[in-house]
């Protein structure tokens, strides 16, 4: 139910002055330029910056991260469609088919697409979490290993999808991805493949993994051409092109809406957030499509199904944040170090007792969505002009960028060196014919898997039956399944009726 | 035949971490995914290997000729790999500088200028940036 009487107050709070908008342009801005530059995490910005919300009230501060947390979404997508490199896991699908597009000179359609998604996106996870914000902190409460081993379940499926024409290879590529997340310290509390490397206890870190299969890879092939697109004539920067691709958003409003609902749900579950959710929706959008073989070539679907999911999982998150007090990842663990700074707990008292500053966060990055529309088109021009510098320049200085970000990731030698492995690993795959896309999603998805199917394992004592006594494990379950034959058992019903 | 080289390494590099997971500990939380995957990934590539048996004698597709690629790779592991002596300051530039030569920059004040001053903003951007010293030549490794 909405509260009127808070809704009435959170506007006053909102519109009796303009700091608050003041604080969230420059937010905005800062998740921007952080979610633009390999290796700057969300999380790192908003770390960065937590200390200036000491000085400001708790709405405030609220304000001001999200406002980072927002751009940031965004800003993830700008170098994952210009040069391959999904600087953060949440816009891994974003660069299947956005950089394909930029390939083909489409790179202001595809980044105009990626930024109105986002907004959409933005806009519609806010929503439900204003309509929804207590169902969904009660269905959270529901979600346990079983659903959640059959969620990761279903983004490993899309490693089938992503097999590009040799399923065989892709399954290999994807298996060989989640092995190579189980490297290090497991749950049974032994390390496994590190052969004697200290750098390898914690893991593979998977970002700089992704980074150097994705990017790298691509950029020592890319070292002998003369620019990124090779038809001169499409090397432009065109507001008018951008402007269309952001009304082209407008025209897939199931993809849009089908990312969001993707997005608020999947973000709501703690430690799974929009890593996943860019991917599932990806995955369910390219099943449903009439001409699915489309996808990783630049169908601008793909880049709205991936933007849309991982900026309306901010609002999923928001939601186990402010309704459990429980954060989803690292940028909103950092805001509930902005939470403990203002000694606020979250939950379902902080809920009922300060509905109004709650209605004020979610008011407000409404309207952050629009203030993303107007700072992101003063952005993109201004970013979009790598596609004129010479690749003798823009290779080097990107491969120097990965590594800088790999080693921010990290904080050793061990990132630039994931990165050197994954690059000659990933351009060995692409030569063979092996999927990257897939074992990318597989060194994502593996150690999840592995945590969850062992806690599944203890909570059921080994009898795997028990997934079909959740009930939401088995709503999961049936969508699993209908994302995956749903599209077959129509075709097959409608031959069935018209014979 | 190098498909099927490829498909061998790949296999044998699953099989010793296979080997290593199972020595490590055999409890069924160690190995309750691993081994799975890794029986899968054999059976995979048993049927992989069957496929480019049967396509042995078949030319194989045009690929890009490894020379062309080589440079390049060999350029970023030797930038990568002499980090922790020549820092990201003093690295970054050798690197650029390098690889702008061996791409046809012949401009030398232009090249020398891009170097420097991409190393230069990079490198003090994320020393600001991050919370960790960062391996340095001449600059400071924390800020």
């Amino acid at each position: 139910m909405i509260d009127l009487h808070a809704l009435h107050a959170a506007f006053g709070m909102l519109f009796s002055s303009g700091t608050p908008w003041l604080i969230v342009v420059p937010g905005i801005v800062i998740g921007l330029v952080f979610g633009a530059i390999p290796g700057l995490q969300i999380s790192m910005a908003m770390a960065v910056f937590l200390p200036m919300t000491l000085y400001m009230d708790f709405m405030h501060a609220m304000l001001f991260l999200t406002a980072i947390f927002t751009g940031g979404s965004f800003g993830g997508a700008i170098p994952a469609i210009l040069m391959n490199i999904p600087g953060t896991s949440t816009c891994i699908a974003t660069a299947f088919d956005g950089y394909p597009m930029a390939r083909k000179g489409e790179h202001n359609t595809a980044l105009g697409i990626a930024l109105g998604a986002s907004c959409l996106g933005e806009l519609f996870g806010y929503l439900l979490l204003f309509m929804l914000i207590s169902t969904v902190s009660e269905l959270v409460l529901h979600v346990g290993p079983a659903e959640m081993t059959v969620v990761i379940i279903w983004g490993i499926t899309l490693i089938g999808s992503l097999s590009s024409g040799n399923l065989l290879k892709g399954l290999i590529s994807g298996l060989i991805g989640i092995l190579i997340s189980t490297i290090g310290y497991g749950e049974a509390g032994v390390a496994r493949g590190t052969f004697g490397s200290a750098y390898l206890l914690d893991g593979v870190p998977a970002v700089p993994a992704m980074i150097g299969m994705f990017a790298a890879s691509e950029l020592f092939r890319l070292a002998r051409s003369d620019f990124l697109i090779a038809d001169s004539e499409k090397r432009v920067v065109s507001m008018r092109q951008i402007l269309a691709g952001l009304r082209r958003t407008l025209s897939y409003p199931i993809v849009v809406l089908r990312g969001s609902l993707i997005g608020v749900f999947v973000g709501a579950v703690p430690g799974v957030g929009s890593s996943v959710s860019n991917l599932l929706s990806y995955m369910v959008t390219q099943r449903r499509d009439k001409h699915p073989e489309s996808y990783g070539q630049g169908n601008p679907k793909g880049v709205v199904a991936s933007e849309s999911a991982n900026s309306s999982s901010e609002g999923g998150s928001m939601a186990t944040l402010l309704a459990l007090g429980i954060p989803g990842g690292g940028a909103t663990a950092v805001m509930l170090a902005a939470f403990a700074m203002h000694n606020i707990t979250g939950g379902p008292q902080f809920i009922r007792e300060q509905t109004d500053v709650v209605y004020a966060i979610i008011i407000a990055n409404f309207s952050q969505a629009f203030l993303l529309i107007g700072l992101g088109l003063v952005c993109i021009p201004l970013l979009a002009n790598v596609v004129k510098v010479p690749m003798n320049y823009l290779v080097p200085s990107v491969l120097a960028m990965a590594v800088f970000g790999a080693f921010g990731l990290t904080g050793d030698l061990s990132g630039p060196l994931t990165v050197l492995i994954f690059s000659l690993l990933g351009w060995l795959f692409k030569r063979f014919d092996y999927s990257v896309p897939a074992a990318v999603i597989g060194i994502l998805l593996g150690s999840m898997a592995e945590d969850q199917v062992i806690y599944l394992y203890q909570i059921s004592g080994g009898q795997w039956t028990y997934i079909l006594e959740r009930p939401v494990a088995i709503i999961i379950l049936l969508l699993l399944v209908a994302s995956l034959f749903g599209n077959k058992l129509l075709r097959l019903l409608q031959r069935k009726i018209s014979v | 035949m190098a498909d099927l080289l490829v498909l061998l390494l790949l296999l044998g590099l699953v099989a010793m971490y296979g080997i290593d997971a199972v020595r490590a500990s055999t409890h069924i939380l160690n190995l309750i995914l691993v081994l799975p995957v890794m029986i899968v990934i054999a059976v995979l590539c048993a049927a992989q290997f069957v496929i480019d048996l049967k396509d042995f004698r078949q030319a194989p597709p045009p690929r890009e000729p490894v020379r062309q690629v080589l440079p390049v790779m060999l350029l970023f592991a030797a930038y990568v790999l002499s980090l922790q002596w020549l820092g990201f300051d003093v690295g970054t530039f050798a690197f650029l500088c390098i690889f702008l030569w061996l791409h046809g920059e012949r401009r030398l004040r232009w090249l020398l200028a891009y170097s420097i001053c991409f190393a230069a903003v990079t490198t003090l951007l994320f020393a600001y940036m991050l919370p960790y010293p960062m391996p340095m030549l001449i600059f400071d490794t924390a800020y």
